[in-house]
This record gives structure tokens, sequence and C-alpha cells, in this order.
């Protein structure tokens, strides 16, 4: 007998129209948190003490994690571009491509990784278990309420600081670049700073200044949201950071096409 | 503060948790709520509580009226020590903010530690205290703001019989100060002995029983009278709760 609820088509299509589904509600959630922490910032109603405590958490947490990362992949990729470039005769300009390189694209890309992993998965998984612990609850019978203690603070601390964790990651990042190159192609450093100085653009780096601010409040309010929206056990915890991560991937890939679409191309 | 519960419905997942559910707590009154596991009480206490939203129905408060909950499983801040556990409504709380100095809001935790009978552990987080003194932490946090709406879920649950005196004692005089409704889930007679003016029962999302805690006990009701005597026989069934 023919049952329409066995047939592969129709369980394929229960599956999708899941997940479907559940892209949309946790769109939902994130939009709708995000009016919110809009409707905290606007009234300028920010809980500095959070903000300060969660500030210390975003910078000093992610800074050893985005400094080996971005420092590795700089070194990586002087090491396979500096001697090309010395063979072509063009090893002058070493430099330049490792800052354009490095400021457009890759420091703030590989931080706002490291942050996804280090603050991002932090900041879902603490509070989802606030969440599933009731301990959120708590806080609104309390009256305070969540999202201006709990989500608010990391906006503004991810916002502001993120900037922060790409200069200096991006700065060690060049100064990894200059040191392979000077080793592996026998370029001077002298050389290097020269040609480096040429790729360095005041604007790539308030665009870039501007696009990790954004990468630093999408990758909280997403790790917020999604813990946020837990309710359960100790399983959805963990689903919830997993989503967090994920979202934060793709919010960093998103935002990055955005930004390169408006002002580089 | 009187608290008025009217006609109150919650479904979860197409099954009515609580259905028709009516009272009321004048001010000065204890409200007992006793059923089985499962019978809806702690969603009765979220849904006033304004954590749930009901279905139907509506909860009717005075607009100056302040809802404390003491909740089953304490819920505590598990980031925050004891003393800034207690102490997080009056520093996080917009009305509060500003209102106390340090030294005030130190002196008015250690107070309501000693009301539940801990002292000198402001310094401890939640997770190096055992289970009865969370909840009593739970509970000294709740009243920290003189509500006069008072929601207890469980408060003696767990904890030894003298302590569960301590509380029950505290529960009443509390009331008394404060003027104010309280309800109070418990599975102890004891606690509905001492702490306790009237009762109602839930089973399966209806009150099956309302009057005072000597009708409870006169076993005049099948239900009470099944509850009091703990007997497995009798129009209730766990396995259908
Ligand atoms: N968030 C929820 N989603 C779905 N069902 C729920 C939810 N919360 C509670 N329930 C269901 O509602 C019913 C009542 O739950 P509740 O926690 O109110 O019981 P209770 O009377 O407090 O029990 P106990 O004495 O064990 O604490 C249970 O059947 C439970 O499965
Ligand atoms: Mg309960």
């Amino acid at each position: 007998m023919f049952e329409l609820k066995k047939t592969l088509t129709y369980q394929g299509y229960i599956l999708l129209w899941g997940q479907i589904r559940d892209f949309l509600i946790t769109l939902g959630n994130i939009g709708c948190d995000f009016s919110r922490v809009l409707k905290y910032l606007l009234s300028l109603r920010v809980n500095i003490k959070e903000t300060i405590e969660q500030s210390k958490r975003f910078a000093y947490d992610s800074l050893p994690i985005s400094l080996t990362i971005v420092g590795m992949t700089s070194a990586i990729i002087a090491m396979q571009l500096a001697p090309e470039l010395a063979r072509q005769g063009g090893g002058d300009y070493t430099g330049t491509l490792s800052a354009l390189v490095m400021i457009r694209e890759l420091a703030p890309v590989m931080s706002g990784f490291a942050i996804i992993s280090m603050v991002g998965s932090s900041f879902a998984s603490e509070v989802a278990s606030m969440s599933v612990t009731e301990q959120i609850n708590a806080m609104r019978v309390l009256k305070v309420d969540p999202v201006e203690y709990l989500i608010v603070p990391r906006f503004v601390a991810g916002g502001l600081f993120m900037p922060v964790v790409f200069i200096v990651s991006a700065t060690f990042g060049l100064i990894c670049a200059g040191l392979v190159s000077n080793w592996c192609a026998d370029l001077s450093l002298l050389n290097y700073i020269t040609s480096l100085w040429h790729g360095l653009y005041i604007r790539d780096i308030f665009i870039a200044l501007l696009k990790t601010s954004f990468f630093g409040a999408t990758i909280a309010l997403i790790s917020c949201s999604c813990g946020y929206a837990a309710r359960g056990g100790a399983k959805e915890v963990g689903l919830a950071t997993t989503k967090a991560v994920v979202w934060s991937f793709l919010a960093i890939a998103f935002w990055d096409f955005v930004f390169a679409s408006i002002f580089y191309l | 503060m009187t608290l008025e519960v009217k006609n109150l419905v919650k479904i979860f997942d197409g099954k009515k948790v609580l259905d028709n559910i009516s009272f009321r707590v004048e001010s000065g009154y204890t409200l007992g709520v006793i059923g089985f596991s499962g019978s809806g009480k702690s969603t009765l206490l979220k849904i006033i509580s304004g954590i749930l939203y009901e279905d139907e129905g509506e909860i009717i408060t005075p607009k100056d009226s302040e809802i404390a909950m003491a909740f089953q499983y304490s819920a505590l801040f598990d980031f925050l020590n004891v003393h800034d556990n207690i102490a997080f409504p009056l520093v996080e709380r917009k009305d509060y903010r500003k209102k106390y100095s340090k030294e005030q809001i130190s002196k008015i935790v250690s107070e309501k530690l000693k009301m539940v009978g801990l002292e000198g552990i402001e310094e401890k987080y939640p997770s190096e205290l055992s289970g009865g003194m969370q909840k009593r932490v739970g509970f000294a946090r709740a009243i920290v703001t003189n509500p006069n709406i008072i929601l207890y879920d469980e408060p003696t649950a767990g904890l030894d019989p003298v302590t569960s005196t301590m509380i029950e004692d505290y529960i009443v005089r509390l009331k008394n100060e404060l003027n104010a409704s309280c309800v109070v889930v418990t599975h102890q007679l004891s606690t509905i002995k001492r702490a306790v003016d009237y009762v109602i029962m839930l089973y399966q999302g209806r009150i099956v029983f309302t009057g005072s805690v000597n009708e409870l006990l006169s076993g005049r009701n099948e239900y009470a009278k099944q509850f009091v005597n703990a007997s497995i026989h009798g129009p209730m069934n766990i396995a259908t709760s």
C-alpha cells in the first residue's frame, strides 16, 4: 500500500523544511535580540561595569590565539611569496603585498576566526547554560533585563575591542612576514619596511577597523542570541554553541563580502 | 497585595498542563499548592511571576505589586559569589541603582543571610555550597527587595527538619512583616501545617481540592485523603498524572 509519510521524497521534504524553519527561527531570534540591544544603545543605557568586564575578556582571551593564527598565516604566505618575488626581480614588492593582503583580508578574517573560537563559543555556552538552569528566568523575576545585563555589554565589548585585536595581530603579522622574507629570501628589513609603507593606505586601515568592529559586534550578538534561545539541558547547550560558531563564521563571510563590494568594487 | 488568578489555561505541546485554574490570595495569607510531580505547580508559579505566558485567563495583581520567586532549583547566578547573588537586584535593578552604598548593601546581605540561617559565606560561590544552602541563598535573594507577593517553589524540599522549620517560621514572619500574599508549592505536610493558611490541590491540571489545612487533613475529600495518607489507591492514578 502506498503511504505518503514513508516515501523518501516526503521524508526529505520534512527534513529540509525542518532546516529552513530552524534557519528562519534563528535569524528571527538574532534580529529580535538586535533590535532590543539597539533600543538600549540608543537610549545610552549601557552597564559600564559589565562592559569593562567583558571587554577585558574579549581582548585579553583572544589575543594569544589571534596573534598565533595571524602570525603563522602571514609567515607562511611570506615564505611562499618572497622567494618567488625575489626570483622574478620583484622582491621589493613583498612588503607592499603583505600589507595589502594583511590589512584588507587576512588579519580581519583570521582574528575574527580566532575570536569566534575563543570568545564567541564561550559567550554562547555561558549564556546557554544560564538559560537552561533558569538563571535568566531568575534575572527576569528580579526585574533585571537579561538583554541589558548580558547581551548589551558583550555587544559593545565586541564592537570596541575586535578592532584592537585586529590592529595588534596585523602589526604582529607584518613583523612576522618581514622576518620570514628576510630569512628565506634575503630581503633586507629596511627594504621590506619601505615597501610596506607603499602598501599601507589609511583608507584600508579605516575600512578594516570598521569591518572588524562589525565582526566583533556580530560575533557577540550571534553567540549571545543562540545561547539565549537555548532550552533544555546539556545537549542543547552544546547545540547552541555549535550553532553560534557556524552562524558567526557565516556572518563574517557575509560582512566581508558586503564590505568588499561597497569599498573595493 | 491581592493576587488573583482567573481561569488560567496553559498548554504545552497540545496538552493542557493547567486547565481553568482560579484562586485568590489576599494580603497576609499564604496559599499552599500541592499535587503530584508534574501536575503543573511550577508552571503555575512561572506564569504568575511572568516567566511564562498564559494561553487563556489572566493574572491580576495591583500595579505597585512586587513579585518575588524562590526557585525550585535555586537558580543562583553561578558566576557571582553569594554576596553578589543576593545583592544582585539592589545593584542592577534600575529603581535600586545607587540607592544604597556598598556598606549598606553588605549589611542588608548579611542580615538576609542570617535570617535563612547562613553566616559568613558571602565570599563563596554557589558551586561550593550544598543543595540546601543554595536553596536558602536563593530564598534570601528573592526577598531582598521586600516583595509583597512571594512565590516559593518547594522551599523546604531537601532540607533537614530543623532547617525546614526555620524556613517555615520565616515564611510566616515575612508574610506578616510585609503583609504579603504568598503562594507555597510544597510536598511536605509539615510545611503545610506550619506555614500555610489554605490549600489547593492540582491533579491533571485541574483543582481537585480547595480548603483550609484542617479540611485537607480531615479526610473528607477523597483526593486530599489520598495525598495526606500517601496512598497508592484512590481517585488519583500516578501513571496518568
Ligand atoms: N517548557 C516546557 N515545555 C513542555 N512541557 C513542559 C515545560 N515545562 C513543563 N512542562 C510539562 O508541564 C507539566 C508540569 O510541569 P511542572 O514543572 O509545572 O510540574 P510540577 O508540578 O512543578 O512538578 P514537580 O513537583 O516535579 O516539580 C509536566 O508534564 C511537564 O512535562
Ligand atoms: Mg516543580
